[in-house]
Parts: C-alpha cells; structure tokens; sequence
C-alpha cells in the first residue's frame, strides 16, 4: 500500500491568505506524499505558521492555492469539514472539558455511542477504552480530566482526535508545557502512531525535539515556504538560517552596537535564586543603573512570569531580592511602586492600560496612587511630566485628552510606557514593550527607553523579537523552560545564536 | 454660549434617551393632565422618589466599580427598626440618624465590600447572601413587629418643609452634590472608574483595589441606611417587611442613567434622570389613571432600549476603532492579534497571543504571598 505511488496524502500548493490588508501566507507549500510520518513545519513568529495550520484544520479558509488529499482538492469551511477528510489538531491550549471524565472527553463531539435510552455509557466506555489501548496510554477513563497531568490532557486530546480516524495528526508545540520526562512520554506516542500508519504534522521551536522526531521539516518564512526536505537535509545553522533569511543575517551585520553601559554603575536590582514553581527555576540577575538588559526566550519560557514575580504581580515561591541594596520582598505592585519599581505589562489593552479614561489620567495614575483619596486632584500635579513625555514621545497634542481606546496602537503603547516615566522609576521592568506598534512609534519608544537609562534607571526588557533586544539592551539573558541558559553582550551575538540558544540548543 | 450648549448637550450622549424621555413625559403629562405641572404634584413627585433616589447614588458607584448590590432593600429595613430600637433607648433623634448610616455603611463594607473586595467572591452570591441574612435578621430583631416612632427627627426628616420645599427634595440634593463631588473631584472617584475599566490595571498602576471597593459598598450601604430612616419618618414606623425590589429599582435606574453593568463608565448624573424618569411615568400614570402595572412593563421596555442604544454606540466605537489600526510593517501581528481577540477560532497565528497574564494576576485581589 504504502509503496503504490498514488497521489500523496497531502498536498499543499501556493496557498495564500490575507487578513485584511495584511498577507499571512504568500505561497506556502507543504507535502506529506506518504502516511506514517513525522513532518515538523517550523518558522518564526508571525511567518505565518498557524494561518496555515488554521487553513488545514478548517478554522480559515484559504484565499488561493490547492490544498490535496489524496488527490482531491479540498476547501475547509469548519473544522467539522477538516475531520471529516480526516484532518485533526491538537491545539497549543488543550481544549478539555475538566469536569467531565476521560471517557467523555475522548468521546466529546460525535463519539458518544447510542443506546436505546440516550448514550450509552457501557458502550461509549468500552469505544474510549480501545482508543486510550491504541495509544498505549493506562489511565482510568472514569477518572475525571481536572486531576490529569497536562501531559495526560494532551493525550486524551489525541485521543479524542483519533476517535475521528485522523490520518492526519496536527500537533501544534505540543512541548511547551511539559516537562522532559513528559516529552519524553509524547515522543513514545508519537512514534506509536507514525507506526501505526498515521502522519503527524509537529510544530515546535525546540530545535533538538525536531531532529529527535522529525522525519521531513518544511520552513516557513513570511508566509512563504523557504525551504522543505527530509531532516537529515538539515543542520540546527542552516535550518536557523532558513528561518531568518538571508537579509536578516546580513542586516544584523551592518547593525549599529548598541551604547555600552559603565559595569561600575551601582546595582539597582539585585535577584537570586527567584523560583515560581513550574514555570521558573532559580532566576539569578544584576541590573545596574543605566543598564538595559533583555530577556529572550519562547513562548511559555518564563520571561512575562520573571517580570511579574519582581513586581509582585505574581507569587513567588523563592528568591532573595533587594533594590538598591536594601533587602526587597515583592508583595504587590503598590509596594514594588513604592520601591521605585515599574512595570509596563504586555496586553495594554487590559493591563496596561484604563482604555475608557483620557491619556492624562492614565499617565498620572501611578504617581498619584498615594495621594488622599479624599482630596480633590491636584489638576497641577504630574502636568509638566505629562507635557514633557508628550514632546519626548511624539504623542500628538490632543491626543492625551480623550479615552485611550480612541487611539492608535502605537500612541496608547506610549502612553502605557509614559506612566511609568513621569516619576523617573530605579528599575522598569518592560514586558512586550513595543508589541504590535508601527516602525515610528517603536524607535520613539525605544529612543525614550535609551533616555531614561541614560538618566539611571536599570531596564529590564523581555521581547519576543530577538532583534528589539539586539538594539536595545546592553546584553540579553536567554530563557529556556523557566531557566536562563545564557548570558550574552548584545554586541558580541546575533539574532541566529539567540534563537538557537532560546530553542534549547546549546551553542 | 453655544459652545457651552454644545458642550453640555455633548455630554449627556450616555443619557440623552432618557433626558429626551423624561423632558418629553413631562410636556406630554402637562398637557394631557391639568394635576400634573402643578407646583404641588411635582413636589409629591420628587421627593415620593427620595428614597429610591438615595439608595441609587450609591448604587452608581457600585455599577461603576463593576459590581452590584442586591441587599441595599434589606439594609435600608434593618437600618429602619435599627433607628426605632435607638430612639427607645433615649438617644437624640439627629444622633441616631447619624448612627443608622453608619450602621449601614459598616454593614456594606464589613459584609459585601470584604467579600467582594478583599476575599474576591462572586458579587451576586455575596450580595444575595448578605440579602438574605439580613431579612432573616430583621424578623428575628423585630419579632415581626413594627415600631411606632413619634421622635421628632422622624417627621424632620420626611414632612418638614425647609425654604417652602419639603425636606426629602433638601436631602436628595445634598446627597447628589456629595456624590458629584466624590465622582468628579477626588482620586476616590477616579479609582472607582478605573477598577471599574479594568482591574488589572488598576492594581498594577498602584491602586489600592480592595480598599476602594469596601468604601464603594460602604457608601451604597449608608445611602441604604439613609434612604431607611427617611422611610422610617414617612411611616411613622418601622416596619418590618424588606423592599426586594428596592434594590433592583434602583439598579434599573442607574442603568436607565448610561451607567454600564460592566462598571467603569457612566456617572451620578445619569442617574438622577434614571430616577426621574421612573417618577415622572409613576406619577403621570396615575394621575391618568393608569393601571400602576403600566409603569413596570414601559420601565422595562425603555431599559432593554437604552442599554440597547448604548451598547450600540459605544461598543461600535470601540470596535471601530480597534479593528482599524493598520499593523505596522514591523509586526505582521498586530491586525492578527486583533483578529484572534474577537474570534478565536480564526487566529492565524498562535504565536502571538503570547503571553496572557494569568489567573494569579487577574483574580487575586491584592498582594501576594511569596
């Protein structure tokens, strides 16, 4: 069977789709010509990788291109469609019901067998029972979901995708939230069913797990398919070199070093050992005055939680800290304010920002969260900070007086930064700082951050755009599953090296 | 002077329905009904509404702190027999007064504000529950008996005339102009709108959240006391039978004022119409003879259209306004990240929905515990 050279399991050609004004996939091509094998699809952030993974399972439907099952060309409407022609995802957040026993959350959808008075559940046990055999996964299906381990969520997603005779397994970064040993656990099924002649198509950042499992690997890059071939083709450089381009290699080349700062400075804040339990493990730092320091890594890496931790957003199991040499225990944001701490959050839009009041009163929320409550607002107090961060800013006038919902991406991420600016904080901390901003706003931003390091505040930065990092910060720590595996001067690295490193690969 | 009409005409867009609604009622009953405009009947009018007026200035700020408050009808009763049992004791009248709201204040911020505030449980559980203790209470603490009051501060507080006005009318006055002033001109009034925007910003901007929302339903229970012993005088008695609807009329009136439900938009002074509103449709009503069943079905009908009408022109705006922003060229992302906010399902890339600040950030009240 597997030698007839009928048409390939799956077929995709030149498929394009846009998102408005925005092209998420430009000409992607992918090809699976024979069942039983493992076929990673990687590419960075924004290359358009979930659009197509969404065009396969039938959550978008693509613009142009052929998308081929077995030589019929097929054109999702629903997910429903996609499992139908025997398409199922796994998707990065497990989707179970937890109050619902194992049983019926592998059978959730069409599996539930009939009875002659409503499901039977005699029979739908024994349906469950043969999939979780197959899969070679011991677990009581009457046991309910909410006390699995995420490992064993994930399985009963498969589970429940295999119920629907999926030739086609879609595991989307399957890894991110799960332990080694637990990978490990995945990998074995994995391997169960590529024997057992179904093909798995397996999203991951982690470059080692890729070489461990993969069979062939397509690279997606900016919506476009760069490179496909068997693993075997490829090396952890060139595969990084494919995802990042040719261009980007260069440009990183010609780009300008970033202002080093004096490692005389006073420290400003000084971590050790800070622990928050399964997501970060012994976080060391020394920020010093005027420093900008970058943490990388993939999502689900730690880098938000470190952030918060310091903050006293988010309990923190361990850690000794001190802010200016004085011992500083995180025990919410209105101590950590008061210890001239500051932290401009990643979702402005919830977190960051109070979208129905003017900018003004955004901006002087944080200096004047101690002033008597009772007290009329001093109309004065924090205005010459305001106008003057206006004017740094490039924050058109006018615009700090009605509701920031009113603004623009870039203006509103301005002015969840000026907040925290208009009392000058020791240590600020900035999670996504520029995320979804234009090019303009971004070097205003990163201009006013380079500003207020240089009057002495210590900034710690995490981004997921390796290259913000390279131009902003003094030197980068690489997070890995809630560890720092390396600590690198900006000026002595590269985006390659970085991506490489924050995928588990040791340099 | 024009810019002043528009400004203010500007500013009534969260409530300009029901201030249609009411100036119209109020031509129409004028018209059709000679009792109506008469200086007498509106005075009636007025201050027949003190109570449910009272109880709804607080409720603004609950709304607007993104809550709710079931159990204002209980407190206001419990504060009335409160009041009763005080007087007996021998007490002067405006001491017990004064003591009766803040009974009620200590009430809703030792019970709901804490609940809510500090502990984080549900505002309609919390609420109910302390609803319902409270009735219970108050059979047990009366016996099911009413108490007659014959102090004077009763008959001061609903009957008196002060400057040819009845007192209730100087009394909801006063109430609204602290409350305006608590709105618009203290950093308290502030953090209530932006707990009510959004509490994750708040607390992280240093805001003391807790706090403010055991003050919030601290003034909602004082407003309840409040409006109890004002009941209280217009009886002479008090009585032991809880108002359950109180509560809810007065919710339904702050909702008729373009407060949102959703807290952190809206004001007192939408309110003050809610109130009107509902008094005016009463009293022309009856005067036309009109069964009083009317004015419930017309409230209801004009609350679905006026939450309707807001939700259409401020949530569209928004959403406009969010699904224009053009991604910059740096970042592919920004219109998906947008797209993947309203329809999860046709998020095109996961990527970039990255970093979601989670449960301990988004539900622990404050602090944290290392």
């Amino acid at each position: 069977m597997e030698d007839a050279p009928g048409p390939p399991l799956l077929q995709l050609r030149g498929v394009q789709k846009s998102f408005g004004p925005t092209r998420a996939l430009k000409d992607a091509n992918l090809s699976i010509p024979v069942p039983g094998v493992v076929h990673a699809l990687i590419g960075e952030n924004g290359s358009g990788k979930s659009t197509l993974l969404g065009v396969l399972s039938g959550q978008t439907r693509h613009d142009t291109g052929i998308v081929q099952i077995e030589g019929h060309s097929v054109r999702f409407g629903s997910p429903v469609a996609a499992l139908r022609h025997g398409i199922a995802m796994v998707s990065q957040e497990v989707a179970v019901a937890p109050d619902l026993s194992v049983a019926e959350n592998v059978l959730l959808g069409r599996g539930l067998v009939r009875g002659r008075t409503g499901v039977s559940r005699s029979a739908s046990r024994a349906k469950a029972h043969e999939v979780l055999e197959r899969l070679d996964f011991d677990i009581d299906p009457d046991v309910r979901v909410r006390r699995l381990r995420p490992d064993q969520r994930q399985m009963v997603e498969i589970a429940r995708a295999l119920t629907a005779d999926a030739k086609v397994l879609i595991l989307d970064e399957p890894t991110s939230s799960l332990t080694d040993d637990e990978v490990q656990r995945l990998f074995a099924t994995v391997r169960r069913l590529k024997a057992q002649g179904v093909a798995i198509i397996f999203v991951s950042h982690r470059m080692q797990e890729l070489f461990e499992i993969a069979d062939d690997i397509t690279v997606l890059r900016d919506g476009t398919t760069v490179a496909q071939g068997g693993a075997g083709s490829f090396t952890p450089e060139s595969l990084v070199e494919a995802m990042l381009g040719q261009a980007r290699l260069v440009d990183q080349a010609t780009r300008s070093e970033p202002a080093s700062v004096a490692t005389a400075n006073p420290v400003a804040l000084r971590v050790r050992a800070l622990t928050v339990t399964g997501l970060v493990e012994d976080f060391d730092i020394t920020l010093r005055r005027g420093e900008i320091v970058g943490l990388a890594g993939l999502v689900g890496a730690g880098r938000s939680e470190v952030l918060e931790a310091i903050f006293g957003a988010r309990a923190l199991d361990a850690g000794t800290l001190a802010v200016d040499g004085t011992p500083y225990v995180p025990r919410g944001p209105r101590r950590a304010i008061q210890r001239g701490l500051a932290l401009v959050p990643a979702d402005r839009k919830t977190d960051g920002l109070v979208l129905a009041m003017s900018g003004v009163t955004n901006m002087t929320m944080v200096e004047t969260h101690d002033a008597p409550r009772l007290m009329p607002p001093a109309r004065r107090r924090g205005a010459a900070a305001v106008a003057r961060l206006c004017t740094a800013l490039r924050i058109a006038p006018g615009a700090v007086d009605v509701p920031t919902a009113r603004l623009s991406g870039g203006n509103q991420q301005k002015v969840a930064v000026a907040k925290w600016l208009v009392r000058r904080p020791k240590v600020l901390l900035l999670d996504e700082p520029t995320r979804g901003v234009d090019v303009m706003a971004k070097a205003d931003i990163h201009q006013e951050l380079h500003a207020t390091a240089a009057a002495g505040s210590a900034l710690l930065v995490s981004s997921s755009e390796i290259s913000e990092l390279l131009t902003l910060c003094d030197r980068v720590l690489v997070m890995f599953r809630g560890r720092v595996v390396a600590d690198v001067a900006a000026a002595d690295t590269h985006e390659s090296e970085i991506l490489k490193l924050a995928g588990g690969h040791p340099s | 002077m024009s810019s002043i009409i528009g400004r203010a005409w500007a500013a009534t867009a969260q409530f300009r329905l029901v201030l249609l609604l009411v100036v119209g009622m109020f031509i129409v009953f004028s018209v059709t009904q000679p009792a109506f405009s008469t200086s007498t009947n509106v005075q009636n009018l007025v201050a027949n509404s003190a109570l449910l007026w009272i109880v709804a200035m607080g409720m603004t700020f609950v709304l607007l702190s993104g809550g709710f408050d079931l159990s204002v009808g209980a407190t206001a009763t419990l504060v009335g027999i409160l009041m009763a049992k005080l007087l007996e004791l021998g007490l002067p009248g405006p001491l017990v007064v004064v003591l009766c709201v803040l009974a009620g204040a200590v009430v809703g911020g030792l019970f709901n504000g804490v609940a809510v505030g500090k502990i984080g449980l549900s505002v309609f559980v919390v609420t109910l529950a302390t609803m319902t203790s409270l009735t219970g209470v108050v059979s047990l603490w009366s016996g099911s008996n009413s108490f007659l009051v014959t102090d004077p501060v009763a008959r001061w507080l609903a009957t008196e005339r002060f400057l040819g006005l009845p007192m209730p009318i100087w009394i909801m006055a006063a109430v609204f102009l602290v409350a305006v002033y608590v709105q618009n001109r203290t950093y308290f009034g502030r953090d209530i709108y932006a707990i009510g925007g959004s509490p994750i910003a708040a607390r992280l901007s240093g805001i003391h959240v807790p706090r403010t929302l055991i003050l919030v339903y601290a003034l909602a229970g004082a407003c309840a006391a409040l409006a109890g012993t004002i009941g209280v005088g217009r009886v002479g008695a008090a009585v032991p039978t809880v108002d359950g609807t109180l509560a809810l009329q007065a919710i339904a009136a702050v909702l008729l004022g373009g407060t949102a439900l959703t807290g952190g938009h809206g004001g007192v002074g939408g309110t003050a119409l809610g109130v009107l509103f509902i008094a005016v449709l009463q009293n022309g009503l009856s005067l036309a003879g009109v069964a009083s069943d009317w004015q419930n079905v017309v409230t209801g009908v004009i609350l679905i259209i006026a939450v309707a009408g807001d939700r259409f022109s401020f949530r569209s705006q928004i959403g406009r306004l969010r699904s224009s922003r053009t991604p910059g060229p740096s970042d592919p992302d920004t219109a998906l990240t947008d797209g993947a906010q309203k329809a999860p399902s046709a998020s095109p890339d996961s990527d970039v929905r990255a970093f979601p600040l989670d449960n301990t950030l988004s539900t622990s009240p404050e602090g944290t515990r290392p």
